[in-house]
């Protein structure tokens, strides 16, 4: 069970939270042109590494805010957190 | 009565308090304290189950969690469970023991046949063997095998017992209460850090309960006695006994379990069996001790055949002699304990000792004492089938390979010492890389990846003096690291016999042309021939030699065996064991129960149950729920004996021709505020919204990003920058997220806020051509006709004196309306609409009415919606915006999504008019083709039509639109359904939707 | 015309649980808290004006996590970045929020009948809050909030009083039921008197 630490709420115990997908992945701005093989990147890869993983996740049961985590998949340490406008 | 076994003194067991236990059906006298195996051995039983291949006489061989041979079964009133460890149980009056893995009795098995069979039993046999002939498996060879497999019985009936969980934070867990534990306890408590102290056993005190020391001038156990009052008494410690500490999880996430009943003669009602901890620790201390290696030699399995740790253990703690004619075999100094405790209660040992000499304190008090010792010896074999009784020593000779001579001495036990091996399960499984330590042959932890730290034996001190003072100096590091009080604590004086050097010789050769069985893993009948044999057949790497031989895979998984094979495998491979590896730990370190970890979550606690304002109503009404995620929904009303089908006929049926009410609140409803409402509304619905007046509502779809239909629902316009959005019931809290993910992280300039108010508003839907008449009724003042309350509009009402919102939209495709209350007033709107209604014939309808309702129309839902369908797939694309830009739009160009022939929603009929059709049947243009038969579409939904009289089904079918009229074939194989049908318009019903804008 | 309370219908009164040879004082108290008012306020975004300047009921409000304002009647709980919920028993709490909070400003929500509330009291209540919320309870203090679970059941704890221990739990009200059952049967443990 691993223990996460919500910018806002401090650290929480896992079954509080909804894993959110990759971080790194950047919505292109709507109306926009894009190429279809962008659009692909977008929508459908990613580069799920062994390692440190900048990622999402959803405190659902508490301040229901997103925000960001470093992780590492294989070990799950949780390195750093940060608040949606903050720095990872 | 006898307990022939019982010392008159020592032990710390109640001598006061006398408890009587059955054990294979005789009656035994123990006393309070006792674990049914001091009790037995009390009572002089050494044989106690079979082995498990090869069936034969199986003793103790330890007195704790490293105990692979005494394994019972327990019954109790109401149940029985398979597989306890004797040396765990604490002995409770009327308890009922018997052996497991023999027939008829323990004392005469026929299982013993595989022993005379053994050669063709060998390690690796399940491999090689029951191949031939091919179809005897199923037949003869399964059965057989499954007869003979397993060790216990499983119990049939429900676990009755309660188990309990508990979420606990500390600052220093402290796992063992053995001297160093006990050390880094006291030290970090002291020093004010939240202390855990979590002991397996009973007792606290570890080695300091069986071992001849002293601390700060008084007995070990004494010095135990007061630390754990003194911590006891400190608010910041948490002292638990009987509670093990099993697992060690992410983030310094360590569970434990604590057992809590199970030594209550008389518990209270509520007392739960059994906790389950799990503790969130900011440092772990492991001192959880080390456990002692056998001696391997030819016979060395026989009942009566030993631990001398556990000897020692029975005799102190228990006053429990293990025999009165002991050899004790040992290659360390460690064993000498034990041989002066026999002499000083009047037993004479013959101590057998493979070292040349030992210059330590124990061998000169031994000798002083006048024990028999023969050192340079060694046993090569012993006697005694049921129990032993005499065992043949020799002297080894230089390069110990052999026997100078042998000659046979009786005994009734056998007391083998080889040496520790730290118990570093918790360690390794927090990712620790153990180091090989080549002078106690064994792993030791080394690399720390979480905040672990390892004291005492468990890291290879085998001092006591050390262990004090490391367990002293880590509690206050790392207390220290947390509270910065620097409150350091006094290391107290310690005495305690020196130790010389051990010998690392263990494995005895056999004498010339003898083949001998030489035993490793008790329990799985793994012997050295076994390992031999598996390295031969080119099993090299450890993990394969473990699986062939299935050495250290038996409930006790390896405590006592798996260094001994893997030095075994080291010896054979001329490697040395860091090369050859250790298999891989991993929790939890002795079995637990399934119950334990279930804990609350049982019976009715097994989900939550979401239930609407309304559900008591449903129930006094002979509703039959269904399960719509974890909401109770009533499926349909039943009166008298009918079926779901005929209910679902008949409360349909009264919606197309009267007035139907339904309980909707289940639905998701989403409250949308803020300046840039409507801006997201467009963004996210694949629809036009920017310009919805106020007071309308409108249909909007949902998409994913790659252009899949995700949810669908109605949202009204209350006021400029005010929405009500409502969604599925299944994807009301995935639609939640999915608006805030896109409001949070891809929109965060859009001022917008979203709250789910499905729980402050029940909801009813009123469908049914009388449906407007019965609004008027319920609001008098509000005038509800198709002017000036059209489709999809929305009125705020007084529904006698209660604020309603009413929303004319409609799901069945009847003339319809959803009324909205606060949940509090939802049973008093039903009850006022069931008797404003009861003259229009009004019937509750339940979801299997409304699913005929809407199937029949046309209208999609979850069974459409399942993940692979774009809107035009369900005739939707005149909902898609060609001006905007929005979420999914951009994979709607996809090639797959633009093809002509792409699936489409259309209905299907049977020719027959009356094969109810399976939903998931597939739709293929020639029923007899070979395989595979090419999937043309499926069916989605299937309902009987009240409207036509005869069945009707939903379904995706490739270049839908244009096969209306052709004649198809929907097979499922499942319920062997070979139907021919018709395509037709999936909006049989009103194709026009003449109905809801009436 | 009075609502009916999400558990009116499921809440026992009596003793019950492991209560025998043990001071009726000392047993853990769980009730139904009815009729709290229950309003969301959102502090809008593009929003310019400057919330110390503003009081609900006398109350700032407050701007740190899981903290809470409070006075006799209403409590403010942080719920979010510019987020409270304000828990009153003031009937016209919602009329004197709308005074001081314009809809320009803040977005504003009554969502009093969506939640059912337990309180439970007594010096064991951490106890058994612990069997299902894996929050760190020592270190909870007094007017403390959090939004965390409870077997597998989303709740909000508030700590209204440390003398004895009192929390209110607030859930969906569809869940109640469930929440009540998993609570009471937590209770039964240590023995409770539902009052």
């Amino acid at each position: 069970m691993l223990e996460i630490k919500c910018p806002y709420c401090g650290k929480r115990s896992q079954n509080e939270f909804s894993y959110g997908g990759d971080a790194a992945v950047k919505r292109p701005e709507l109306g926009k042109e894009v190429s279809d093989k962008e659009w692909d990147n977008f929508v459908y890869l990613r580069k799920n590494p062994r390692g440190n993983h900048r990622e999402f996740w959803h405190h659902v049961a508490g301040c229901r805010q997103w925000f960001k985590v470093l992780r590492d998949t294989s070990t799950h340490e949780i390195f750093k957190t940060a608040r949606l406008d903050e720095e990872l | 009565m006898t307990q022939e076994y019982r010392l008159k003194k020592n032990g710390y067991i109640n001598r006061n308090k006398k408890i009587s236990f059955k054990f294979n059906g005789k009656k035994y006298f123990g006393f309070e304290g006792d674990t049914l195996a001091s009790a037995l051995l009390a009572n002089g039983v050494h044989l106690v189950g079979r082995s498990f291949k090869y069936h034969r006489p199986r003793g103790f061989l330890g007195a704790g969690v490293d105990e692979p041979n005494a394994k019972f079964q327990l019954y109790s009133k109401e149940t029985t469970e398979p597989n306890i460890v004797a040396t765990e149980i604490e002995l409770v009056e009327g308890l009922v023991a018997k052996s497991q893995n023999c027939w008829p009795s323990v004392n005469f098995d026929f299982g013993a046949i595989n022993n005379l069979l053994s050669k063709i039993f060998p390690a690796g046999f399940y491999y090689k063997t029951f191949m031939w002939p091919k179809n005897f498996w199923y037949k003869i060879y399964e059965p057989i095998i499954r007869r003979a497999a397993g060790l216990g019985i499983a119990p049939m009936k429900p676990d009755n017992d309660r188990y309990e969980h508990k979420f606990e934070f500390c600052d220093v867990l402290v796992v063992g209460s053995g001297p160093s534990g006990l050390a880094g306890a006291l030290a970090a408590a002291k020093n004010g850090a939240r202390v855990i102290l979590a002991e397996d056993k009973s007792r606290f005190g570890g080695s300091l309960l069986n071992d001849e020391v002293t601390i700060g001038n008084k007995k070990g156990k004494d010095w135990a006695d007061e630390t754990i009052l003194q911590l006891k008494s400190m608010s910041n410690v948490i002292v638990k006994n009987r509670s093990q500490v099993f697992g060690y999880y992410d983030h310094n996430m360590m569970v434990m379990i604590e057992r809590t009943k199970d030594h209550i003669e008389k518990p209270t009602k509520y007392t739960p069996r059994q906790k389950l901890w799990y503790i969130r620790t900011k440092e772990t201390i492991l001192s959880t001790g080390s456990i002692e290696r056998p001696l391997v030699f030819g016979n060395n399995d026989r009942p009566g055949i030993m631990l001398a740790s556990a000897a020692k253990e029975y005799l102190k703690t228990y006053g429990v002699l293990v025999g009165k004619k002991p050899i004790i075999f040992s290659n360390n100094d460690g064993a000498y304990d034990l041989a002066i405790e026999f002499k000083k209660n009047g037993i004479d040992p013959l101590v057998i000792d493979i070292r040349e000499k030992s210059n330590s304190t124990a061998v000169k008090e031994a000798k002083n004492l006048g024990i028999d010792i023969k050192f340079s010896h060694a046993i090569a074999n012993t006697n005694g089938y049921k129990k032993v009784n005499s065992a043949t020593i020799g002297k080894l000779n230089k390069d110990k390979t052999g026997y100078e001579n042998l000659e046979n001495v009786s005994c009734d036990c056998i007391c083998v010492s080889g040496n520790w091996t730290p118990t570093v399960h918790l360690s390794s499984q927090s990712g620790n890389k153990l180091k090989f330590q080549e002078k106690i042959d064994a792993f030791v932890p080394e690399k720390s990846k979480q905040n672990e730290s390892t004291v005492g034996s468990a890291k290879g001190i085998f001092t006591l003096k050390e262990s004090l003072e490391d367990g002293f100096k880590l509690g206050y590091e790392l207390s220290n690291k947390i509270t910065k009080k620097n409150i350091k604590s006094s290391i107290p004086p310690s005495n305690e016999r020196n130790q010389d050097r051990h010998d690392k010789f263990w494995c005895m050769p056999l004498p010339k042309n003898k083949d001998y069985k030489r035993c490793v893993d008790f329990q799985n009948d793994v012997y050295v021939s076994d390992i031999e044999l598996a390295v031969r057949e080119g099993f090299r790497s450890i993990e394969h030699v473990k699986r062939y031989t299935t050495l250290g895979m038996a409930t006790d998984q390896g405590k006592t065996s798996n260094l001994n094979g893997l030095q075994l495998v080291s010896n054979i491979e001329k490697k040395i064991i860091p090369e050859v590896g250790h298999t891989t730990f991993r929790p939890p370190y002795t079995p637990i129960t399934i119950g334990a970890i279930v804990g609350r979550e049982v019976g009715k606690h097994y989900r939550p149950t979401r239930k609407s304002p309304m559900h008591l109503w449903h129930e006094k009404n002979n509703a039959v729920f269904v399960d719509a995620g974890l909401w109770l929904r009533p499926r349909y009303y039943k009166q008298g004996n009918e079926t779901l089908q005929d209910a679902a006929k008949r409360e349909a049926t009264n919606v197309r021709n009267n007035i139907g009410i339904c309980d909707v609140t289940s639905l998701g409803k989403i409250d949308i505020k803020g300046s840039d409402s409507a801006e997201f509304l467009n963004r996210i619905y694949t629809n036009a919204w920017m310009k919805l007046p106020v007071g309308k509502a409108r249909y909007g779809v949902m998409l994913r990003e790659d252009g899949i239909v995700f949810d669908d629902g109605t949202t009204t316009r209350i006021s400029e920058n005010h929405f009500h959005m409502t969604t599925t019931t299944a994807q009301a809290a995935n639609v939640l997220s999915h608006l805030e993910y896109y409001l949070q992280v891809v929109w965060p300039d859009l001022d917008v806020n979203v709250l789910s108010t499905t729980e402050q508003w029940a909801g009813v839907a009123l469908a049914g051509p009388n449906s407007r008449n019965l609004l008027g009724k319920l609001f008098p003042n509000i005038d509800v006709s198709n002017e000036a309350l059209p489709f999809m509009g929305f009125k705020k009402g007084d529904l006698f004196g209660v604020p309603a919102r009413i929303f004319r939209i409609s799901f069945s495709g009847e003339l319809a309306f959803e009324i909205n209350v606060e949940s509090g007033y939802g049973i008093f709107m039903w009850e006022k609409i069931m008797e404003l209604g009861k003259e229009m014939n009004i019937e509750p309808y339940g979801t299997e009415a409304l699913s005929t309702l809407r199937i029949e129309m046309g209208h999609v839902a979850g069974s459409e919606i399942d993940g692979r369908v774009i809107p035009s797939d369900l005739s939707l694309d005149g909902m898609i915006s060609k001006k905007k830009d929005f979420i999914g739009k951009r994979s709607l160009n996809r090639q797959a999504f633009v093809e002509l022939d792409r699936e489409k929603i259309v209905g299907v009929v049977p020719i027959d008019k009356k094969t109810m059709i399976p939903e998931g049947s597939h739709l293929v243009a020639n029923r007899n083709a070979s395989l595979p038969n090419p999937k043309l579409g499926h069916i989605s939904a299937s309902c009987w039509s009240v409207e036509y009289n005869n069945p009707f089904s939903l379904a995706i079918l490739k270049d839908g639109k244009k096969r209306i009229g052709e004649k198809l074939y929907a097979l499922s194989p499942l319920k062997n359904k070979s139907i021919e049908v018709e395509i037709v318009s999936s909006h049989y019903v009103d194709p026009k939707g003449e109905r809801v804008r009436s | 015309m009075t609502a009916i309370t999400p558990l009116e219908l499921v809440h026992k009164k009596g003793t019950f649980g492991d209560h025998h040879k043990k001071n009726e004082e000392d047993l853990l108290q769980i009730s139904e808290v009815k009729y709290l008012n229950i309003i969301q306020i959102v502090h809008y975004k593009k929003s310019t004006l400057q919330l110390n300047n503003i009081t609900v009921e006398g109350l700032k409000f407050p701007l740190e996590s899981s903290k809470v304002s409070f006075n006799k009647q209403t409590r403010i709980l942080w719920n979010g970045p510019k987020t409270w919920l304000v828990i009153s028993l003031n009937e016209n709490i919602l009329n004197n929020i709308r005074e001081k909070c314009d809809d320009k400003n803040f977005a504003i929500t009554d969502i009093s009948h969506s939640r059912a509330v337990v309180q439970i009291k007594g010096f064991q209540a951490r106890e058994v809050l612990k069997k299902g919320s894996p929050i760190n309870l020592n270190e909870f203090e007094k007017d403390n909030c959090a939004g965390t679970v409870f077997h597998g059941v989303t709740i909000l704890v508030d700590l209204i009083n440390d003398n004895p221990d009192t929390f209110n739990l607030f859930t969906l009200r569809s869940f109640g039921e469930s929440f009540y059952h998993h609570i009471t049967d937590a209770a039964l443990e240590f023995g409770y008197v539902g009052v």
